[in-house]
């Protein structure tokens, strides 16, 4: 995966774009497959010669089986079951190898918070066993109908949060079938003309409201100035600056505004300086334990945020002044000693500043 | 944009390349160069040749790779002028093959529908084919033109029950089929190798009997431990019936009373031998199944 992920990025010349990177990881396949084809004759079966030659009617001539150059590999060698052992295993790398350019553009485009890992790793597992079923199957209309007997005993009641995740699935179970009937060609093209549709809808925002104006058009200048690259570096992606609107410029720029009152004015000592997380199953009792720690050992304190979890302990984070008598540790060890008996878990994650200190006197 | 075309650009000369390379196996024989499917012939001619002359005894002289339709290649039937037809295991399709150039001449379909069942050989008499399904159901048809869909008369040998059969030969001496079983479920034929005559009568009836043959006079000194006939074939040299079996790669050779001329294993790599044929110009050919490689059909100088 290392060689792998080396060689992309000698051919991106290390380019982050993610449609070089996709273009690049094809290209290879493409060599790879090419090379797999001229030695491995089964390779050209799997990947779909054998739908080619069906297509062909009336008059044709047959390969010559005791010519030496038409018998390369295992073709010829190889006993019924191992070539379909082969076969196979084939199929399910072809699989594989398609799939995961599908996952990282899934990861990778999501225009909601977050991805679900599940639908991520549901992409990579979901055509292999499609695509098993399919070769079960063929053409067995017994095999079937017991398929469908026993689908029909199992039952899937799965919500997805975004419409996007569903295409993906059915996309999923597209490369599988058409791995199954041995059409990998198939799977190949749909899963790159997905890939580069989603990338380039994704880059250029299709679908959006043109009568909701952009943030760029409300605030052209000013954005400009923010994305130039010579801008003072504070936004370096020109492209996601222009490319939100003007509600999620909004939503933005009051998130800034929240964080810059919780830290102070720019240029001016932050009023924290760590922020100090905690888990536990007792929220009211843990809360003010940890409370009466922070009032001994912190110079200033303030409770930011609860997370309630179901099924799982609740957190509790607090921003938290720490003196410069008082290190992280020594912070830590006030929290356990107050609340140790209510929390599960405890940990301060310092800020930039404060961290190199620490630090400096680490090795001092 | 560009980056896509590139790479869409890159995808299809790949799939250019592979429509290329299996066209190697299929291109329209018209735009072949005949020259080319000229010199196959002259090439059989002269490797059947050396086979005469006791070179290179028992090597295959030809072997053609099937189109997919024949990948489980299941029977074999030769009409009395010499040519050569296949058919498949699942449906009732049925291929004219060029044994000698290596080419497929025509193909057409048993029913106005799909017919679809478990078809085990096939044989040419009277004009009329007979396609056997291991249920002991034969059926008759005229031989089609290219893509042509051919009416079919089913007949009910009423054998289902007692044997599985695998293989349909045509004697013309005494005008019957004769067919093959593979497994026998009948108690009194333990041990056994069963053949049945299905005699055609002039008025479409017809009379059944049976050829026995101990199993153990049929494998002899090889190393088998059972012989199951995959398909059957007549010599028409001498007349014997010729029966291959895919699982012990053996070749079995009776007169039309049941006694063993010879049986020997098969020379030549044979993955699954289902289909067997003998022509008039001593060319014993043997057609394989395979499941991922294409299915093959494999000539040999006969005697």
């Amino acid at each position: 995966m290392g060689f792998f992920r080396r060689l992309i990025d000698f051919l991106t010349l290390g380019s982050d774009r993610p449609v070089r990177r996709l273009v690049a990881y094809y290209l290879v396949l493409a060599a790879v497959v090419g090379a797999l084809m001229y030695f491995f004759p089964v390779v050209d079966h799997v990947i779909g010669s054998a739908q080619l030659d069906q297509a062909v009617s009336g008059s044709q001539v047959l390969r010559d089986g005791l010519q030496p150059e038409t018998i390369r590999g295992f073709d010829t060698d190889l006993s019924p079951r191992l070539e379909l052992a082969l076969s196979t295993l084939i199929i399910l790398l072809g699989i594989l190898a398609l799939m995961l350019p599908v996952s990282w553009v899934y990861m990778s485009t999501r225009y909601s918070k977050g991805h679900n890992q599940q639908v991520a790793q549901t992409l990579i597992f979901l055509p292999l066993v499609v695509a098993g079923i399919v070769l079960v199957v063929q053409n067995s209309l017994a095999l079937a109908f017991s398929l469908a007997g026993v689908v029909a005993a199992v039952r899937f009641r799965t919500t997805l949060r975004d419409a996007r995740d569903v295409v993906f699935i059915f996309l999923a179970i597209a490369v599988g079938f058409a791995a199954g009937v041995q059409t990998l060609i198939v799977a190949a093209i749909v899963s790159l003309v997905f890939n580069f549709v989603l990338i380039l809808t994704w880059r250029y925002d299709f679908g959006r409201s043109v009568l909701e104006p952009t943030a760029a058009s409300q605030w052209s200048e000013q954005l400009n100035d923010l994305a130039e690259r010579r801008g003072g570096g504070k936004v370096p992606d020109r492209d996601l600056v222009l490319a939100i609107d003007q509600k999620q410029a909004l939503a933005l720029a009051e998130r800034f505004d929240r964080v810059r009152k919780i830290l102070g004015p720019s240029g001016k000592k932050p009023r924290f300086n760590a922020i100090l997380s905690v888990t536990t199953e007792t929220l009211s009792e843990a809360q003010a334990k940890v409370a009466e720690a922070l009032d001994e050992v912190a110079g200033r304190w303030r409770l930011d945020e609860v997370v309630t979890n179901v099924g799982k302990p609740s957190e509790i984070f607090y921003l938290v002044r720490i003196r410069k008598s008082t290190s992280k540790d020594e912070l830590l060890t006030a929290v356990r000693a107050k609340a140790g008996d209510t929390i599960t878990n405890t940990d301060v994650q310092l800020a930039e500043s404060t961290k190199e200190k620490e630090d400096e006197d680490a090795k001092s | 944009m560009k980056a896509f075309s590139a790479t869409v650009a890159a995808l299809l000369l790949l799939a250019g390349t592979g429509c290329r390379k299996s066209g190697e196996g299929a291109p329209d024989a018209s735009k072949e160069d005949s020259a080319g499917l000229e010199s196959r012939v002259a090439r059989l001619n002269e490797a059947l040749a050396k086979a005469d002359s006791g070179e290179a005894r028992g090597k295959p002289v030809a072997r053609w790779l099937l189109p997919p339709e024949l990948a489980e290649v299941s029977g074999l039937a030769l009409t009395p002028d010499g040519r050569l037809f296949a058919h498949n295991d699942e449906s009732a399709r049925i291929t004219e093959l060029d044994y000698r150039r290596g080419t497929v001449i025509k193909k057409f379909f048993v029913g106005k529908e799909a017919l679809r069942g478990d078809f085990e050989g096939l044989a040419y008499a009277r004009d009329r084919f007979y396609l056997l399904s291991s249920d002991g159901t034969l059926y008759e048809f005229r031989e089609g033109a290219e893509g042509e869909r051919v009416e079919f008369t089913a007949h009910d040998t009423h054998l289902g029950r007692e044997c599985e059969f695998e293989g349909v030969a045509f004697d013309s001496t005494d005008n019957s089929l004769v067919l093959a079983c593979k497994n026998v479920a009948e108690k009194k034929f333990k041990d056994m190798l069963v053949l049945y005559r299905y005699t055609l009568g002039d008025s479409g009836g017809a009379k059944l009997s049976e050829v026995t043959v101990p199993l153990a006079e049929v494998i002899g000194r090889n190393p088998w431990k059972h012989f199951r006939p995959t398909d059957i074939t007549m010599d028409p040299y001498s007349g014997n019936y010729v029966l291959v079996a895919a699982q012990e790669k053996g070749l079995l050779a009776l007169t039309p009373a049941g006694a063993v001329v010879f049986s020997r294993p098969l020379s030549g790599r044979h993955p699954q031998a289902e289909g067997i044929a003998i022509t008039r110009d001593s060319i014993l050919i043997i057609g394989d199944e395979s499941i991922a490689a294409p299915g093959t059909i494999t000539l040999y100088h006969w005697h």
